[in-house]
């Protein structure tokens, strides 16, 4: 079910920011290969910014939390912002009750409130960038 | 012995191996004529009654009697039964040669020698004056206990009921005894009751029964009642029996429920979520904070955030009495999860007092935006939610020039 899933997962760009939506259920190899095409992508566009899309995973739990951890770490190392979006009421209930650390981790409602999201992140991350330089 | 010939010694060994058994628990032993006269009377009969051998020698038997008894002929009754049946048990009130009465207990066997004539009785005789007052009493409690009792034998027959369990349950005193207990069990939990009274019967103790469990009764006709079931073993001369204390319950369980369903109530009403502003979300927080209002309050927190797209949520807290590490963690977990959604939270009305108790408890409130009143809040939501537009519309023109390109 996820071997031919992962493949399918499309990643779509707009503008500077790639969108990516998880879908079904997923696996330690399917996290793998995804992760790389993501990484592939986001240096062969140059992507400012990566929108990832978690409404369509049939579950959200501390090994999908800590992949997203790790793939957001991954975008930043690449000089990109990242953005969730789409966790629901339930999953944001559990992963609390869970205790999954996602603190680090910058979330949206919905796409739209994500594009703006990754907007302001790259606005400060400028801000901070010249605050350096100086 | 007063008797024709051919009497066998052997029948007078027998009456003294009987008698000499009978003295050593203290019952009276007494033969008779077939007339009902007084051959022999042991020393039990003489504490017993008062009367000494040579008082009775010869006497009737119904020397002893009630002068009711005397008159309606009960000897010539007790003689013909013994006859017919071989054997013949009966209490009755007796009088003693000081007059007093005593309940006795009296078993009366014809002697029948080897040619099938009848040699005479032996009859045995037994104070049971004080068992039957023990008797009186136990059935005076039972009758007078507040619950409805049922006493069962180890093979499940109802062998006693009082006056509470006839009412409680429709049935007749003689509807009951003799049959299964099961009767008053709801057809449908026959076969769980069947095993859990096997297992009782293992290892009888005082207890309730069917802990944690709802117990139902069932009535004659046929409605089912909620109850309460007390059981404790009774170690009789009839082996165990198990007496089973029922209360209906149907008057608490009503209770319980009108609680509950009010306790809801008010969980409801006191956890609005008011939407003051587009994209801008209020929770005014009133009295204590629960780990189950907690809960309810995020769970209706974050499904108005999915139905209204809320950005922002205004938490007030003027109305929570004490802020202590309980309560600032089911805060937290409440803005997290909201964070986890893409809304921001902002506290507002924490008081003075609250302040400083929160920086003394030590509680980390990370980097929560907070503000004094809930005017203050509602202002800093209002900029959140202006810049956020703002930049949407800059994300927008950068999707709509990205696809241009």
């Amino acid at each position: 079910m996820s071997a031919p899933m992962d493949e399918t997962v499309p990643i779509m760009r707009i503008g500077d920011t790639l969108l990516i939506a998880l879908q079904g259920d997923l696996d330690d190899s399917a996290v793998v290969r995804i992760e790389d095409r993501l990484a592939q992508e986001v240096a062969r566009v140059s992507a400012r910014g990566v929108l990832i899309d978690v409404s369509g995973l049939t579950v959200v739990d501390s090994f999908i939390a800590r992949v997203l951890a790790r793939v957001v770490s991954m975008i930043r190392l690449l000089g990109a912002q990242a953005a969730v979006v789409g966790i629901s009421p339930a999953v944001a209930i559990t992963l609390v009750e869970l205790g999954v650390p996602m603190g680090h981790l910058d979330t949206a409602l919905n796409a739209e409130q994500g594009m703006a999201m990754l907007r302001r992140l790259r606005r400060d991350a400028v801000r901070d960038d010249d605050r350096q330089i100086e | 012995m007063v008797s024709g010939e051919g009497t066998s010694s052997a029948p007078h060994a027998r009456l003294r191996d009987l008698e000499a058994a009978a003295a050593l628990v203290g019952d009276g032993v007494i033969t008779l004529d077939p007339t009902g006269r007084i051959v022999s009377w042991n020393a039990a009969a003489t504490r017993l009654t008062g009367y000494t051998p040579e008082d009775v020698q010869g006497q009737p038997i119904s020397l002893l009697y009630t002068a009711e008894d005397k008159a309606g002929d009960l000897l010539g009754h007790v003689l013909r039964n013994a006859r017919e049946a071989g054997r013949y048990e009966t209490e009755g009130w007796r009088i003693r040669k000081d007059g007093r009465r005593f309940l006795a207990s009296i078993v009366i066997a014809p002697v029948i020698d080897d040619s099938g004539g009848l040699t005479g009785y032996v009859s045995i005789l037994r104070d049971v004056t004080v068992r039957r007052s023990d008797e009186s009493m136990f059935r005076a409690l039972l009758e007078s206990a507040p619950d409805a009792m049922v006493i069962v034998d180890g093979e499940g027959q109802i062998v006693l009921v009082n006056q509470q369990a006839e009412t409680l349950f429709g049935f007749t005193r003689g509807e009951l005894v003799g049959r299964p207990v099961e009767m008053l069990v709801p057809q449908r939990l026959h076969g769980r009751h069947l095993q859990h009274r096997a297992a009782y019967a293992a290892s009888p103790q005082v207890r309730p029964m069917g802990m944690g469990l709802e117990l139902f009764g069932v009535r004659k006709d046929g409605s089912e009642l909620p109850v309460e079931i007390s059981l404790s073993p009774l170690h009789t001369d009839q082996g165990l029996l198990v007496c089973a204390a029922i209360r209906d319950v149907t008057e608490r369980r009503e209770q319980q429920e009108r609680l509950k369903r009010q306790r809801d109530e008010i969980v409801e009403l006191s956890t609005p979520v008011i939407e003051v502003w587009d994209k801008v979300l209020a929770l005014p927080i009133i009295g204590t904070l629960d780990s189950g209002r907690a809960a309810r309050l995020t769970e209706g927190l974050l499904e108005k955030i999915a139905d209204k797209q809320a950005e922002v949520v205004i938490l007030d807290i003027s109305g929570v009495p004490t802020v202590d590490t309980l309560v600032a963690q089911h805060l937290l977990k409440t803005v997290q999860a909201a964070t986890l959604m893409g809304a921001t939270s902002i506290i507002s009305g924490v008081r003075p007092e609250t302040a400083q108790a929160i920086v003394h408890l030590g509680i980390d409130l990370g980097r929560l935006r907070s503000r004094n009143t809930l005017r203050d809040a509602l202002q800093l939501a209002l900029q959140m939610v202006h810049d956020r537009s703002d930049s949407a519309v800059e994300a927008a023109q950068t999707v709509r020039r990205g696809i241009r390109e």
